[in-house]
């Protein structure tokens, strides 16, 4: 009868429908077929660019340092690793490094890679035209050649020790497809990194996939990572409480002390970034060493540090980098000396004081304010006014570029070598050196020494030199460095934070 | 009467309005120290050559001279071409059609809450005056819409976070037709935090326009003919208390377009404001400029509504 | 006789005389709670102005970081070892210099362009009207960051900042009234016996529209502090460390889950500071009301 065959269709049907609601309800949202898991990463914007060879923010960096690779790496102690290079050699006289490009490594496009890639890609960042940031660390790169498809040859112009570990500088140094070009990747990038490029939403939201064909076998752990836009910090916190968001990297210091617990763990890490006052040696009374020792001599540090960043980070000297770390101590006043800086003061003819300005930028990072506050009450004590000129980043930026300040209170950056780091600001060739306004012949000597050693502890030692000279001319006021904090929800392992704010090792983090 | 001489004149109006705009904020981004280059770089600006930064000048679109620029960016604007916004890699027009319906939901629920909250309370604040109805509820509800909005907002979020693990806000934005369900949980927040602010000032607008028509002779000349309390309430005082209270609130609600930008930010609402904001942050000249035009535009016709409004209520109000 | 006409005769009397204005304002609940509140915080602000707080509100004490209420430290200890209450009443003087500057530019500003604009014609109204529609079409947060960041930033350029925002807001307020009043029989009447403008604009429209003028300032005032405070969210506002209600809550927000000390007295004063202007305009707009008179 018709309704008895309409019953059991309409029952088959019924069935058929419930066990795959079942079954779907079954797949635990998130997993794949795999078993890896996805991963929500808070972020408080997204990325102002998708252009590797352009980008500085950090967001932008994180990102497309998961999408891109480069010749060489850094593992989690900052020692220069393989990427794409499975090897390399430098000739004996350091004028010419040869890389071993390995085998299988394709683009998420599916194009295999090779040395045409590489040297279109150091062809075009050397190419001002190009306008990629990160130019300087090839500087000293005569030509590049690629005599086979496995092959890069890079022919120096003079041998440069730090040449390594500026090509490992993330995606600013990424090889890029020959055939892609600017416009192309800023809406679709295509790299040979451990995620692929899966779908943004501006302002809101970026996703990646992983990369199954990825050259690290068995990685990466998950199946897809997607960057949320949260933009208040306290509510990234909120996001993690609630599970939505996994895992975070916290700035501001008042915040990420009160995430802790309740199923998030906070893990700090030491940055290579550091607090400074840089100094103005072109504005009188700047000029003077005994003035600028007794700055130096008037301001604890550990204080500054205390009450500008909750005493979250360490006092150090101007070398940041693990390897070639600067005595803190190792300074004319290494504790604060009250009297010392006033018998400089009246010993420069300044017995009743001076005034001097420096300009902050304030909402670029969570302590600059309160840093400078903190450096006026103490150089009040020693007669020295601290004038302070807070400002908007972009009025700071322009003018920080014009070196129009007496001091400024800044965070600069930090890098694995040290010729990368202050190869900029203090030899008489630095694009900077204008702003640093401080040179002199034994640096410029030291430094071109230490650029073109090739023996470790030799530049250990010569390092240590700079930095000497460094704290004993009072060039700038070193103050400390503070560790950035990853905040990561139960559930989460395999994540290596890493002192350069890099996220790569995503890719061996899992979630359930 | 809406001839077309009057219609004509609106819109020269608003053609003068918006040029005004066009130029004060041109000018003002102009003025403003840093440009599109610092603020995407920062110091390390300073590590570029002057041909790369020639290069990402030309990149930019900062190269020309001014009045080419601005000209330049009003010709694209009149044929619909908003302007470009290399940080995202999508036209200022696809930006802004995708932020705006956010904000402008966000902004009528919320002017629906403070209404909603406002107008009643006001009602029954102006019932008795200087009684102890008035009293209790004017300074209970003063009190309580007087939290600063985003204090609110996060207070309400770490608490909903932490104590019931409910944050649909930080569940990545779903649009009305995509999930009305998240969607509308996502708005509610920040709607109720907008709304309390709001109906502070419609409440006070309302209770303050109420007594003073309520005072006027041809209330009380309707209450002593004998009509009930409740129309004379509704049909005689709300009406003609209207005026100011919809002026209010068509203040407010233009205000909420730009400014919802705080509960945006705390609240991950990826509405106009912070486009407008992030453009301000990167000085994305194109997305900044044109996004005001949108704003002002938006400003110009809940102007315009409202006008009309209050002349259907208030017939004395001539078009002069 | 008409309401007008009554209303006409009312304001051609001599206007309430203070004591009269002062007892009418504390018979009404709102003007009593209004004055009493806006007066205590009037009086903090007072205090930390000629410096009379219980500690300097801007020197730290790290030793004494983030304690709670106790004998020492009536409201407790911010992260920095500041105390809380000096940084409150400090909090509300920089917040109240701020507001006043700001709303006195924009109302003078604006119930100037506001009568103007609705009372005469197209010659006036247009440009006025053309200024003043730029301006309140402008996102005010713009406006903020342009001023804030040509000069360096202090607390007058952040008023004058606030203030141009809100001068829109009183020509559309007060030229609403104005419009509806032009064409209100008293008014007509004074122009055909042939008042010069200047009178009829000063004697007889201004008081008609001061009670609304009155509940505009009141509110801007309290909106101008709000303003300020969500400016020093978006790190526009007065720089630190001067104390500012609207930041101190700004900041306390991140520790309240650990310290919720830090909350209470800068947002109670801001509370108390916001109801009391509400209600002391309320107080006022019933106290100046001359029509109120067959009421209390």
């Amino acid at each position: 009868m018709r309704s008895a065959r309409l019953a059991r269709v309409g029952t088959r049907f019924i069935t058929a429908a419930t066990t795959a609601v079942l079954l779907a309800a079954l797949v635990v949202p998130g997993a794949s077929a795999q078993g890896k898991g996805d991963l929500v990463v808070g972020v408080t914007s997204d990325p102002d660019t998708l252009f590797p060879w352009k980008a500085t923010q950090f967001q932008a960096v994180a990102l497309l340092g998961l999408v891109y690779d480069s010749l060489v790496e850094f593992d989690q102690d900052l020692n220069v690793v393989p990427g794409i290079a499975e090897s390399w050699d430098t000739s004996g006289d350091g004028m010419a490094i040869t890389f071993t490009i390995r085998d299988g490594v394709t683009f998420h496009d599916g194009k295999p890679l090779t040395s045409a890639d590489v040297k279109a890609s150091l062809d075009a960042i050397l190419d001002e035209e190009t306008g990629a940031v990160q130019r300087t660390s090839l500087a000293s790169v005569a030509s590049v050649e690629a005599p086979d498809d496995s092959t890069v040859v890079l022919n120096l112009n003079n041998p440069d020790a730090g040449i390594l570990s500026g090509l490992a500088g993330g995606p600013n140094l990424a090889i890029l497809s020959k055939d892609d070009n600017e416009e192309g990747l800023s809406a679709a990038p295509n790299g040979t990194g451990p995620f692929a490029f899966g779908s943004r939403k501006p302002n809101e939201s970026v996703t990646l996939v992983a990369n199954d064909a990825y050259w690290r076998e068995g990685e990466p752990k998950l199946a897809s990572v997607e960057l949320r836009v949260i933009p208040d910090e306290s509510s990234i916190v909120d996001g993690l409480r609630s599970g939505n968001v996994q895992l975070a990297v916290l700035n501001d210091p008042l915040v990420a002390t009160t995430a802790e617990g309740d199923g998030i763990s906070i893990a700090r890490t030491p940055q290579l970034a550091y607090h400074v006052l840089q100094l103005n040696h072109n504005r009188p009374p700047l000029d003077d060493l005994n003035v600028r020792l007794a700055i130096q001599c008037a301001v604890d540090r550990q204080e500054v540090l205390d009450t500008a960043a909750l005493g979250e980070g360490e006092v150090v000297g101007p070398i940041t980098s693990p390897a070639y770390l600067s005595d803190p101590s190792a300074r004319p006043c290494p504790e604060r000396d009250l009297e010392q800086a006033q018998q400089l003061l009246a010993d420069a003819g300044y017995g009743d004081g001076i005034t001097i300005g420096t300009i902050v930028s304030q909402g670029e990072y969570a302590s600059s304010v309160n840093e400078a506050q903190n450096l006026q009450a103490q150089l009040a004590e020693a007669g020295i006014n601290l004038e302070i000129e807070p400002m908007e980043i972009g009025a700071y930026v322009d003018r920080w570029l014009a070196a129009d300040f007496d001091t400024a209170v800044a965070l600069n950056g930090g890098r694995p070598d040290p010729d990368v780091q202050y190869g900029r600001y203090f030899p008489s060739t630095g694009n900077l050196n204008q702003i640093a306004s401080y040179n002199s012949p034994e640096l410029d000597d030291l430094f071109a020494r230490g650029k073109s050693s090739g023996d470790a502890d030799e530049r250990k030692q010569i390092y240590a030199d700079i930095s000497n000279h460094l704290e004993d001319n009072a060039v700038w006021l070193w103050m400390f460095s503070s560790p950035n904090y990853s905040a990561t929800t139960e559930g989460v392992e395999g994540f290596v934070p890493m002192p350069n704010n890099s996220l790569q090792y995503l890719r061996t983090t899992t979630v359930q | 009467m809406i001839t077309s001489k009057r219609i004509a004149r609106t819109v020269a109006e608003a053609t003068v309005t918006l040029l005004g705009v066009a130029v004060l904020v041109f000018v003002m981004l102009r003025v403003l120290p840093g440009d599109q280059i610092t603020a995407s770089l920062g110091i390390e600006a300073g590590m570029m050559t002057e041909a790369q930064l020639d290069a990402l000048r030309a990149y930019y679109g900062i190269d020309q001279p001014l009045v080419v620029q601005f000209l330049g960016w009003l010709t694209e604007v009149a044929s619909g071409n908003l302007g470009f916004s290399q940080r995202t890699g999508q036209s200022v027009l696809e930006m802004t059609a995708s932020s705006l319906p956010v904000t402008l939901e966000l902004a009528i629920l919320a002017t629906l809450l403070g209404v909603l909250l406002g107008v009643p309370l006001g009602m029954l604040s102006a019932s008795r005056p200087n009684s102890r109805r008035d009293g209790g509820a004017q300074l209970i509800g003063l009190a309580a819409l007087s939290i600063p909005s985003f204090l609110l907002g996060a207070l309400l979020l770490t608490l909903l976070a932490r104590i019931l693990r409910y944050n649909p806000n930080a569940m990545g934005f779903a649009r009305p037709l995509e999930d009305l369900g998240l969607n509308l949980q996502q708005m509610m927040l920040p709607a109720i935090v907008l709304g309390f602010a709001l109906a502070a000032p419609i409440m006070r607008t309302t209770r303050s326009a109420i007594l003073e028509v309520k005072s006027q002779d041809f209330v009380r000349t309707a209450i002593g003919k004998g009509v009930s309390p409740l129309r004379v309430q509704v049909r005689h005082v709300l009406h003609n208390s209207l005026v100011p209270i919809v002026t209010m609130t068509g203040i407010q609600f233009g205000y909420l377009l730009g400014g919802a930008v705080v509960v945006e930010q705390i609240f991950s609402v990826p509405g106009i404001g912070r486009q407008f904001l992030i453009g301000m942050q990167q000085k994305e000249y194109a997305v900044v400029q044109s996004t005001v035009l949108v704003i002002a535009l938006l400003f110009l016709i809940v102007n315009l509504l409202t006008d009309l409004l209050y002349r259907i209520i208030d017939p004395r109000v001539r078009t002069g | 006789m008409t309401t007008n006409e009554a209303a006409w005769l009312a304001v051609e009397e001599a206007p309430p005389e203070r004591e009269r204005l002062w007892r009418r304002l504390m018979a009404s609940r709102s003007g009593r709670w209004g004055v009493i509140l806006t007066a205590v915080v009037l009086g903090l602000g007072l205090l930390a102005a000629i410096g009379a707080t219980p500690y300097d509100p801007i020197s730290q004490r790290p030793i004494d970081r983030m304690q709670g209420p106790s004998a020492a430290y009536l409201f407790g200890t911010d992260q920095f070892g500041r105390d809380i209450l000096s940084r409150s009443m400090a909090g509300v003087a920089t917040s109240l210099q701020v507001a006043i500057v700001a709303v006195i530019i924009s109302a003078v500003l604006g119930t100037t362009f506001g009568i103007l604009s609705g009372f005469f014609g197209s010659r006036v109204r247009g440009p006025v009207n053309a200024l003043t529609n730029i301006l309140f079409a402008f996102p005010p947060l713009l406006l903020a960051l342009a001023l804030a960041s040509v000069a360096t930033r202090n607390w007058f350029t952040v008023a004058v900042a606030i203030a141009i925002v809100y001068i829109p807001i009183f020509v559309r307020v007060t030229r609403a009234p104005v419009l509806s009043l032009r064409e209100a029989d008293f008014i007509k009447a004074a122009r055909v016996l042939g008042f010069p403008s200047q009178r009829i604009l000063f004697r007889h429209l201004l008081p008609n529209i001061m009670p609304i003028v009155i509940v505009q300032v009141t509110l801007s005032m309290s909106w101008a502090v709000l303003t300020a405070a969500a400016l020093s969210y978006l790190g526009l506002g007065t720089p630190p460390p001067t104390p500012a209600l609207g930041s101190m809550v700004f900041e306390a927000k991140n520790l309240v889950a650990i310290a919720p000390w830090t909350m209470v007295a800068p947002g109670l004063v801001l509370i108390m500071f916001i109801v009391g202007l509400n209600l002391l305009g309320d107080g006022l707009r019933d106290a100046l009301d001359p029509r109120n008179e067959s009421h209390s």
